[in-house]
């Protein structure tokens, strides 16, 4: 291992006056008063020329909120660069310097700041937020439910809290392990020093968070009261809310598509030396894969939602029957996103369990090939599955048989990685610390949400279950349960090299206990009301449900107590928690030989690959014993960010 | 995961790393300062992104020409283009009113001189690779380029223009409401276009693309490429198939 002197951080180096350009003035606070400032100009313009046409009240609406989220990007920097290359004004090496966070402290994170770790952490926290809203949103509907005829929501109200409740969740959990683990450890773990495109990348989170004060707007403009998949005729109906809703998937669309292809073009161009497909952490193939799928997934709902905002604000016809549209051109659209979107969801945190379990079984992970070929199989068949979820529109029905068996073999590859998890744990050296408790909750959780797909899947048993509680429980165990879980279990994994500290575990553990009595006691709630034929988002319900509702309802609390448990487990981690070593799990992953905190550039001294990822326990081909970092042995890569050899000094432009 | 290390220095050319402006400085004029990769890795990470972006692009063309001809097939209530809406069973438009006859076609010769003017565009894009591979000059490269750009925004503004002369309006069924997507999207992908082609204009004229750089002309006549393709595509669905 070479090794050299340590020189001063890149984040201590003193940038001049002039660095960073118009970044140095721009900040979230600069994104909100140009976003409210542009917003008011749109309201005002189009309330003036359009107010008067028949669709007035619904291109108002779409032309204030689409001022909003260009001016918040216009203020937050997000199209400095590409103005700046247009006009043949490329950055400096000191203004690159200087959008990547250097000397900036902790207000890098309220900035347009194009080093990944730091975008990784604004995901991390933006995801956090986004439970929060959607889980509050949860309860309200679990507090409606626990009587038949509550009066605390009214039925208007309750419809538009489901539908934000489930599009705020799916946001949030499209994005939960792709947005901060795919960019915060992703590239250090394949040898990179920053994503492929570090500005797109910080565009990529700040756009979404343009989309999310739209998609709160909702609730002052009306509701949507269509459910989260807004199916017309009843979303063309709905009040200008509706409008945002619409603006609020496509900005999240930008986002996701951009994110997807930096992720992409960096494990394919940006891998360190020796670093082969075939050596890739079993992570990063599940994000690779994640993404490709979002970039087939992401252009539908694109599409799907254009037409809807046409539709409403112009006028046109594509999902009125009246006027030669068709709501089965909507079905078919967002199912054609729609099932490929769950994979989206799913696929990276399946794949962090993967990778934390052979971690933690200290083994090699079962299976690896096998395991790949099962994610691209799933990638393949996600895009042939769309119209099991139209079973029951009367959509071809001679294409029932064909989807019901595309739907049921996509459980074998799902089977296959499942097998691969349990391969892993299978006589190995457990290791159970917290992220392997949720390993296992995951596991637990994904069986079941898996198995009652198939029922599901399956024709005749969709026509009774379609559209009752049963389908409520099944996706919440595959997403919360499966996703959601294989999420907190990266969390717990990846904290101490995200934040430098480590989670206290015996808090961890209380609230991992309180979390899956409140999953299971919840859903299993649900199952029973969808048993008894309990339809899904009705506000009020006959009494002969009220005690399969209770069971949910009391879960629902349960599990929002360990929910609050965990954050302020994290929350007092980050600010109060053990400082972390480089590497307390003893991992044999790229990510955990860097010290921690991670250094601007991640490694002084390029890491070459020479072995397979998951060499616990064995030699190296060449015989050599594998090195197992205690945490008092901690790799002697030095930070990296000098004025070292090769630095181009001040005045070298940059891209 | 048993790894060793290497000094930046050691095989700066063989890994590419777009991080933060260290190491030693290999790129052309376009870059003199920052970043230590090659110009190769920098055209192998543009050209998978851009490749990805048509991609997706292309899926999104795809469920576009599905829409037309879903629609077409369905012909709901006969109002794909109210060819069966007659005095006796009168169709209804967007607000209600009696639609009694066929709605006009749109008349195609707007949009095949849009498509022509797309083409051509993307045609002197490629001129302007040409000349900044075989280092003709900045002069050269930027003729080209300020040509290209000409027709780009000579192409939006026919685009503008088309929505100005249509016998139709978006409420005139979904035969006019697709139609009218088709310009949108196609109006849309021209002003990104143009905005590309501003630069490179632009920069051409700065000698931005001189030496090595040549290749990032040819992401951006990857691009304007595709959005010719995609525009004689929806320009012929949408002038044959009515």
């Amino acid at each position: 291992m070479t090794t050299a002197v340590a020189p001063p951080l890149l984040e201590d180096t003193e940038l001049g006056p002039k660095a960073g350009g118009f970044y140095r003035h721009q900040n979230i606070f600069t994104g909100l008063g140009f976003g409210i400032g542009l917003g008011f100009i749109g309201w005002l313009v189009s309330h003036a020329l359009l107010q008067g046409s028949n669709w007035g009240s619904d291109m108002v609406v779409t032309c204030t909120m689409f001022a909003w989220v260009i001016g918040f990007n216009i203020g937050m920097g997000t199209f400095n660069a590409p103005i700046r290359w247009m006009l043949g004004h490329d950055q400096t090496h000191e203004d690159e310097l200087y959008a990547a966070g250097v000397g900036q402290g902790a207000s890098r994170y309220l900035k347009f700041c194009t080093d990944h770790k730091v975008v990784g952490t604004q995901y991390l926290v933006l995801v956090m937020v986004l439970f929060g809203v959607g889980g509050t949103l949860a309860m309200m509907i679990r507090t409606q439910l626990i009587t038949p005829h509550s009066s605390f929501l009214d039925p208007q109200t309750y419809n538009s809290i489901v539908t934000i409740h489930g599009m705020v969740m799916i946001i949030a959990t499209i994005i939960m392990v792709s947005g901060p683990f795919a960019n915060f450890i992703m590239p250090i773990m394949i040898g990179a020093k920053d994503m492929a495109f570090p500005r797109l990348n910080a565009m990529s989170f700040w756009v979404v968070v343009s989309a999310v004060p739209c998609l709160l707007a909702t609730f002052f403009l009306g509701g949507v009261n269509a459910g989260w998949t807004t199916y017309a005729p009843l979303s063309v109906q709905a009040p200008p809310a509706m409008d945002t809703f619409a603006l609020t998937i496509i900005t999240f669309v930008v986002s996701v598509t951009v994110a997807g292809i930096n992720t992409i073009v960096t494990v394919v161009t940006m891998r360190a030396k020796g670093m082969t497909m075939g050596r890739l952490p079993i992570f990063t193939w599940g994000t690779v894969v994640g993404s490709a799928l979002g970039l087939y997934a992401m252009p539908a709902f694109l599409l799907v939602m254009t037409m809807m905002i046409t539709d409403r604000a112009t006028g046109t016809s594509f999902f009125v029957p009246q006027i030669g549209g068709s709501q089965w051109l909507y079905e078919n659209i967002f199912w054609i996103m729609g099932h490929p979107e769950v994979y989206v969801i799913l696929l990276p945190g399946v794949a962090a369990v993967l990778e934390i379990t052979s971690t933690f079984a200290r083994k090699p992970m079962f299976a690896y090939k096998v395991a790949i070929a099962g994610f691209v199989a799933i990638g393949v068949l996600a895009i042939m599955v769309w119209a099991h979820h139209m079973f029951t529109t009367g959509w071809a029905p001679n294409l029932a048989a064909p989807f019901m068996l595309t739907t049921e073999l996509i459980s074998i590859p799902t089977g296959i990685i499942f097998l691969c998890v349990i391969g892993t744990l299978w006589k190995g050296s457990i290791w159970t610390r917290l992220p392997m408790y949720f390993v296992y909750l995951f596991l637990w959780n994904f069986i079941i949400g898996g198995v009652t797909g198939i029922y599901l899947s399956d024709v005749p048993a969709d026509q009774y279950f379609h559209g009752d509680m049963f389908v409520t429980a099944h996706f919440h165990y595959t997403l919360l349960g499966g996703a959601m879980i294989g999420a907190t279990a990266a969390v717990c994994y990846w904290f101490p090299k995200m934040t430098g500290r480590m989670l206290n575990e015996r808090i961890g553990k209380v609230a991992f206990w309180v979390i899956a009595a409140g999953i299971q006691i919840t859903y299993f709630g649900q199952f029973w009301e969808g048993f008894q034929g309990m339809a899904r988002r009705v506000a009020y319900y006959d009494p002969k449900f009220l005690d399969a509702n209770v069971m949910s309802t009391v879960g629902a609390y349960i599990l929002m107590s360990g929910w609050i448990l965990f954050l302020y487990m994290m929350l007092h981690a980050w600010r109060n928690g053990a400082k972390a070593p480089a590497n307390p799990w003893h991992a044999k992953t790229l990510e955990w030989k860097v010290p921690t905190p991670v250094p601007l550039e991640n490694f002084l001294v390029d890491p070459v690959v020479t072995s397979d990822p998951y060499t616990y326990g064995e030699g190296v081909p060449d015989g050599q014993e594998v090195p197992d970092f205690a945490p008092s042995e901690e790799p002697e890569l030095v930070p990296a960010g000098s004025t070292g050899p090769g630095d181009p000094g001040e005045s070298g432009e940059v891209r | 995961m048993s790894i060793t290390t290497t000094d930046h220095d050691e095989h700066a050319h063989d890994d590419g790393h777009d991080g933060h402006g260290h190491g030693p400085a290999v790129e052309g004029a376009e870059n003199p300062g920052g970043q230590h990769e090659t110009a190769y890795k920098r055209d192998q990470k543009e050209r998978l992104l851009i490749w990805l972006l048509i991609g997706g692009d292309l899926l999104f063309l795809v469920l576009e020409v599905f829409t037309w001809f879903y629609l077409r097939t369905l012909n709901v209530n006969g109002m794909w283009n109210g060819a069966l809406c007659t005095k006796a069973n009168p169709c209804t438009d967007g607000l209600g009113n009696p639609i009694t006859a066929p709605i006009t076609r749109a008349d195609p010769k707007y949009a095949i001189i849009i498509g022509v003017l797309a083409v051509v565009a993307a045609g002197f894009v490629w001129v302007a690779e040409v000349n900044a591979k075989n280092g003709k000059g900045k002069r050269s490269v930027a003729g080209a380029a300020g040509i290209a750009l000409a027709f780009m925004l000579a192409a939006v503004a026919f685009q503008i223009y088309q929505f100005q002369v249509l016998p139709f309006t978006t409420i005139d069924g979904a035969y006019a409401s697709t139609y009218e997507f088709f310009m949108g999207s196609t109006l849309a992908h021209l002003i990104l276009l143009a905005f590309l082609g501003m630069g490179l204009w632009i920069r051409a004229g700065k000698g931005r693309y001189e030496g090595k750089t040549w290749y990032r002309v040819r992401i951006i006549r990857f691009f304007a490429v595709w959005i010719a393709i995609s525009t004689v595509v929806l320009v012929t669905v949408g002038a044959i198939f009515y």
